[in-house]
């Protein structure tokens, strides 16, 4: 027993980097992770979903399914979904499960046939908003959320909804000068879906933030980590629109940052699992299945992401007692409405005008 | 052997059943086409008019066609949720503007001018319906027609037509069941009298041959008038044959008559031993022969009276006295003792009076002639207020029970060598039967042999109602 939990630690530490045949696309990083009872099956998953998170739940479902091999590869969402569609199109066998927190991906995907069905099994009890033609399932929610800088930020000025952080933004703007964190959504997809949906929530609200976060000269950063890091740097005092997984993970860690759930709204967004139409050889459906299942949820959210459907909030989280109970909290239903965000003249307007107001505002204003 | 014929019945059930169940049949095919085009008419709305958002948000902004596409466009499309969503949207120059560059809806581009369309094709592998709009744009920098295609998958709208289908198909057998359900018990009423009119004939007496008239349905009517037509002819008939077999039996008394007479001067001549047994035999036969040919006259009388004579109130030990009296001559003859016990009151019941006396004096007769060697009692008893019995009771050895049916019958009567009752009991048995009542016999007791005349007090009446 001990024997084989040290020979899958050192599994898990074999990480291999590999560049990626198409050439100029960021790395994905390979991990494998050894069958603890010996190699009698291989599951081949590609995920954009960071493995500190995704770790726990393989190795819950090594536990199970000890004969069970899983190759694990790490991407940028947009990397993923570009080689998913490749391997749709030309039917290659490249993977036998997706993950990715860009849902709207594996919904495009899905619209595009791409994606196997996957009917019964634990998805079957999932709310109709977090699955689609029981092919792309949700398995986690991702609020997401504003995180502060304990230390250095004035309790009154602790944003509790997106009203009161423009309001703070505009009102004290020599304060937060530089000091704002967001996604770069030019290079982040879950960036880009949270903010069409602010969009689509509040149309006023977040032009009115937009245009605040944009004259504080807001630092645009591709991933939550670098935003978390500058905000338990104190680089940063807010960081706006992040994963409330990784932020819950890093102020657990000890870092000195406060998560809030803004009151008015909070976006809910699932991350996504969809099994290819042209699988890789392996039961991806296993593994699926286990993420769905009572037992891989609970391991997600006591292990990995901290928040869930029906429970409370973690501890140390302001906000609404419970995410979905409250009626603050907004999921993003998994659907064809998603196709929308995928749209690439709408996406590429929206993205513009984002630009506009983040850094072209800064740079007049600067001037 | 003639085949066997299904019952009207099961023909009436079978062929209402068939034409339900056609009915039924091309029911469910309406309803699926129903269905389906009541899917497709509902969906084809809502992907015209996803369309026409879409169209509505196309715009000219720095002299290029921008289209932001609505939300509310895809939002009514997620109402079809499991079902896949293709779009495209043209520019003037027939280049895609945004969307996906495969779809093709091929020459209804051009037919989408005059109105928005939907079409029917295929995407990805799937069969699809395309909604087609075609918007004009004029603007100084770019004018000429935008086209808008926005398909979808036909997951929604065939469970939608499934659904609305099965709707009808359910309605519709429930609705095939009720009619067959209502057909049966309609066919059941509708051949009741059918039945009663079956039960009517079975219960009919076999002698009964006057005109059938139970209330029928004018469609039965043709079937009673042809059993009464035939038994008008059968009434004719038979009545035709009584009338020769009585006047038969009146053209051969004359004769008869004659040879008695002849008989009787003969036997006074003098003949010695054999010759005279002979003769005394030939008389013998004579008698017999005589009576034989009264009774049938007198039974074609009876059966003439019950059949034809209506009925009056008799008093039946006036009846039974009045036939004791006519059969003293031959009690005298054996030295038999004759009694009479009757009520003092008369005891009346609705019959024939002829027929009635007839009836008793043959009892009577027979029981003198064949049984009492010594004593003969005639009783009238009322055992309860619809019934009058007439009981004749002898001290003779009476019939053996073997024998009771068949001398009740019409010339069932013991062959001639035991000097034959003749029609004397099927006489009276008819009698009793025409009077609602019946002959039985009660076998020799302490009292001796009985004969049992049962007369219902309604007489004819009684019968029918029974």
């Amino acid at each position: 027993m001990r024997g084989r939990a040290i020979l899958s630690a050192v599994a898990a530490l074999l990480v291999v980097t590999i560049l990626p045949a198409t050439g100029g696309a960021r790395a994905a990083e390979h991990t494998l992770f050894p069958a603890p009872a010996g190699e009698r099956a291989r599951i081949v998953v590609r995920a954009a979903a960071d493995l500190t998170v995704m770790r726990p739940l393989i190795r819950d479902f090594q536990a199970l399914r000890p004969e069970v091999t899983v190759d694990y590869h790490d991407y940028v969402t947009n990397d993923l979904f570009d080689e998913a569609a490749a391997a749709c199109r030309t039917g290659a066998p490249h993977a036998d499960l997706l993950l990715s927190s860009a849902v709207d991906h594996l919904v495009e995907l899905a619209n595009r046939g791409c994606a196997a069905a996957h009917r019964g099994g634990a998805g079957a009890a999932l709310p109709a908003w977090a699955k689609w033609r029981d092919e792309v399932f949700g398995f986690t929610l991702e609020p997401a959320v504003i995180v502060y800088n304990r230390d250095l930020l004035a309790p009154d000025l602790v944003p509790a909804s997106h009203h009161h952080l423009a309001e703070i933004l505009r009102t004290r703007a020599d304060l937060f000068r530089g000091r704002v964190g967001t996604y770069d959504i030019r290079l982040s997809g879950i960036g880009y879906l949270y903010a069409f949906f602010d969009l689509l929530q509040t149309g006023t609200t977040y032009g009115r933030l937009l245009e605040s976060m944009g004259r504080v000269g807001t630092v645009l950063r591709c991933c939550t980590d670098q935003v978390l890091d500058g905000v338990a740097r104190g680089e940063l005092l807010i960081g706006y629109n992040l994963l409330g997984s990784y932020a819950y993970a890093r102020m657990k860690a000890g870092a000195p940052i406060g998560i809030v759930l803004p009151r008015d709204y909070t976006l809910v967004l699932a991350r996504g699992a969809m099994l290819p139409k042209h699988g890789a050889g392996g039961d991806g459906a296993a593994f699926l299945d286990h993420l769905l299942s009572p037992r891989g949820q609970a391991v997600g959210r006591d292990e990995a992401f901290h928040f869930s459907a029906d429970g409370a909030l973690p501890p140390g989280v302001e906000g609404p007692a419970s995410m979905l109970g409250s009626g603050a909290g907004r999921p993003i239903a998994i659907g064809p409405a998603l196709l929308l965000t995928q749209d690439r003249m709408r996406r590429a307007r929206f993205i513009a005008d984002w630009s506009r107001s983040m850094i072209d505002m800064y740079a007049s204003g600067a001037r | 052997m003639r085949r066997r014929e299904p019952s009207l019945f099961r023909r009436l059930v079978l062929a209402i059943g068939a034409v339900l169940a056609a009915v039924a049949v091309a029911l469910v095919a309406a309803a699926w086409s129903w269905g389906r085009t009541a899917a497709d008419e509902a969906y084809d709305r809502v992907l015209i008019g996803a369309a026409l958002q879409i169209a509505e948000a196309v715009a000219v902004e720095d002299e290029r066609l921008v289209v932001d596409l609505p939300v509310a466009a895809f939002e009514m499309l997620a109402l079809a949720e499991q079902d896949r969503v293709f779009y495209r949207v043209i520019g003037v120059d027939g280049a895609t503007i945004t969307g996906a560059d495969d779809l093709d809806v091929g020459g209804a581009l051009d037919r989408a001018r005059r109105g928005p369309l939907v079409a029917i094709g295929r995407h990805l592998g799937e069969s699809v319906r395309i909604a087609v709009v075609s918007r004009a744009v004029a603007d100084p920098a770019v004018s000429g027609r935008v086209h808008v295609l926005v398909a979808q998958t036909e997951g929604a709208r065939a469970a939608l037509a499934r659904r609305l289908a099965l709707q009808v198909v359910g309605l519709a057998a429930g609705l095939g069941l009720a009619g067959l359900i209502g057909a049966v018990v309609a066919v059941r009423v509708g051949l009741a009298p059918l039945q009663r009119v079956t039960q009517a004939l079975d219960d009919r007496d076999p002698n009964d041959l006057t005109a059938f008239d139970v209330a029928m349905p004018k469609e039965l009517r043709p079937f009673a008038g042809a059993i009464n037509h035939f038994m008008d002819r059968l009434t004719g008939r038979m009545a035709l044959l009584q009338r020769f077999i009585a006047d038969a039996a009146h053209q051969i008394r004359t004769p008869l008559t004659a040879l008695t007479a002849q008989i009787d001067l003969l036997s006074r001549g003098d003949f010695e031993g054999r010759d005279r047994d002979r003769v005394q035999r030939i008389r013998d036969r004579a008698d017999e022969l005589g009576r034989l040919t009264n009774q049938i006259l007198s039974h074609a009388m009876v059966i003439h009276r019950t059949d034809t004579i209506g009925f009056v109130d008799v008093d039946v030990v006036a009846v039974a006295r009045r036939a004791l009296r006519e059969a003293v001559p031959a009690s005298l003859a054996r030295d038999v003792v004759v009694a009479l016990e009757a009520p003092d009151h008369e005891v009346v019941v609705s019959g024939e009076p002829v027929s009635l006396r007839e009836a008793l004096a043959n009892v009577v007769d027979n029981a003198i002639r064949h049984g009492a060697p010594g004593r003969l009692t005639v009783r009238v008893l009322e055992p309860d207020s619809a019934t009058v019995v007439v009981e004749v009771e002898d001290d003779g050895p009476g019939i053996p029970p073997s024998a009771w049916e068949r001398v009740t019958t019409r010339f069932g009567a013991p062959t001639s060598g035991v000097d034959g009752t003749g029609l004397g009991f099927a006489i009276a048995a008819e009698v009793c039967r025409a009077h609602g009542g019946g002959l039985d016999f009660r076998a020799p007791g302490p009292g001796g042999f009985t004969v049992v005349l049962r007369l219902a007090r309604g007489g004819g009446e009684a019968k029918e109602a029974a």
